[in-house]
């Protein structure tokens, strides 16, 4: 027996660069291994979700969880780690806010589903196949997990602890999220584990930003030469710098490419995407309404600026997870 | 089944529309009617707070061109919903649902007939593409 403290770790509908982020402790790893006791990692370790099914309520002291919510697997997995662990945190942009899938959330599951086996291109599918939840094949019911009207953030679905946003949450962070976790010095619950400045106040590019930025043409960042050394947004290219957390190191900033958001909002901010709208149109510097029909065209893609990471908690989309949503509940 | 009158929130600013009558008279004449002292005021997060709660349409009364007692909380406001105009679209919220309309009223009497005015617009578009959190219609495909 070990009195080591028992941590899960946890993917639902991830791209595996949470998980990665993790391996990239490097040899700092080996220390956070050795002072707990890994009881699920799917991504690194051979662990069963049986034998977790099997544990004590609260017998894990720390569960992870990276991923979106999307379907009836990850909603239960995520409620049995809720059941199981006395903390629960929310890793990375899309556990936080639903993340870049999340944007899925402006088509509709049947027009997810038509698009993928009947309408795009590239597909050949004659007899309309498409996925089922149960399917009789040779007397035998085989089964497949139940998806969503929509995409959800893990709050949406269980009760969330902390939250440790980014796209992937830098090393640096991890390590000091885990440490403060095995040295009972994390915050208050429903903190956000990252700092509590904008982006913007930690920038280095802050300094050269004018009192008042005119924009007269926005444009995006393939299109023109960026001065390294300038404000984005002095610039016309859009930053989401004003309505991010900081915390990542300005890792997009230092290769001379605009912030998209990956840290999500910062505190009492309902809607970082609205937030960040209000605050360029005031940059807007247009001569008549014309001019500024025109600039707002110049923005290309909206949602996927103001929303790409956040659109599941936005004001228009955010919803807890309906009992309805879930067929096969009982 | 008889159809749904359309609700219109509508937010006017203090200083040009009925300032010369109390707001509890104003009140009782219009529904879902927010006062406020300069359209700078509002933010996006309240006009999409509107449409979330349910508005068929969001009427914004603010002051004359060059009038604003703040300088330019009209021309703020007329930039913020232009940009938000991209925003709706996404979700499958028509131009005409949002309005900005810029005068002078003391009184405030033309306002339930600019109201009338709007639900007649928005009626016409028939309800909204149903509640924009499961969209049954496709929105367009974004640009
Ligand atoms: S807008 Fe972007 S570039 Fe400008 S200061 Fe903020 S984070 Fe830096
Ligand atoms: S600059 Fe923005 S998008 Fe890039 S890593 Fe930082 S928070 Fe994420």
């Amino acid at each position: 027996m070990t009195d080591k403290k028992k941590v899960a770790i946890l993917w639902l509908g991830s791209c595996g660069g949470c998980d990665e982020t993790i391996v990239d402790i490097n040899e700092l790893i080996l220390g956070v291994v050795n002072s707990v006791d890994l009881v699920l990692w799917p991504i690194a370790l051979d662990f069963k979700y049986h034998h977790i099914e099997k544990m004590a309520d609260g017998e894990i002291a720390l569960g992870i969880i990276n991923g979106h919510v999307r379907n009836s697997d990850h909603a239960e997995m995520a409620k049995l780690m809720r059941q199981k662990s006395q903390v629960i945190l929310a890793f990375g942009a899309c556990a936080c806010f639903g993340g870049t899938p999340g944007l899925a959330n402006l088509r509709s599951k049947e027009d997810i589903f038509r698009w993928v086996y009947q309408e795009a291109p590239t597909v050949i599918n004659p007899k309309g196949v498409c996925p089922q939840t149960t399917t009789r094949v040779d007397g035998k019911e085989l089964t497949l997990p139940e998806m969503f009207e929509s995409v959800h953030s893990l709050d949406h679905v269980i009760d969330v602890d902390y939250y440790l946003p980014g796209c992937p949450p830098p090393p640096y962070l991890v390590l000091k999220a885990i440490t403060a976790f095995l040295e009972n010095t994390l915050p208050a619950k429903g903190s956000s584990l990252a700092s509590h400045k904008a982006l913007c106040d930690t920038c280095p590019r802050n300094a050269s930003k004018p009192n008042k930025v005119a924009i007269t043409e926005i444009k995006r960042i393939h299109e023109v030469e960026a001065d390294p050394t300038k404000c984005f947004l002095s610039q016309g290219i859009i930053c989401m710098g004003p309505a991010t957390r900081s915390g990542c190191g300005e890792s997009c900033i230092n290769i001379n490419i605009p912030c998209r958001g990956c840290f999500g909002h910062i505190e009492l901010v309902a809607d970082s995407g609205a937030k960040f709208l209000s605050g360029l149109a005031s940059m807007i510097d247009a001569e008549d309404e014309a001019g500024l029909e025109k600039i707002s065209d110049q923005v290309r893609d909206t949602m996927g600026y103001l929303y790409r990471f956040s659109l599941p908690i936005s004001i228009m989309n955010q919803k807890r997870l309906q009992s309805d949503e879930v067929k096969s509940d009982d | 089944m008889k159809e749904k009158e359309p609700k219109i929130v509508c937010f006017s600013c203090r200083f040009s529309w009925g300032y010369l009558v109390s707001e509890e008279e104003i009140a009782a004449r219009l529904e879902n009617w927010i006062p406020i002292i300069c359209t700078g005021k509002i933010d996006p997060v309240h006009i999409l707070t509107a449409f979330r709660q349910g508005a068929d349409g969001v009427l914004i009364l603010g002051c004359p061109e060059g009038d604003c007692h703040y300088q330019d909380g009209n021309i703020e406001a007329r930039k913020r919903i232009t940009l938000l105009y991209n925003v709706l679209k996404s979700y499958g919220i028509e131009r005409e649902r949002l309005k900005l309309h810029l005068g002078a009223d003391p009184e405030g009497k033309t306002m339930p007939q600019l109201i009338k005015e709007m639900t007649d617009t928005v009626r016409k578009l028939g309800p909204r593409s149903g509640d924009t959190t499961t969209q049954k219609k496709s929105a367009t495909r974004t640009k």
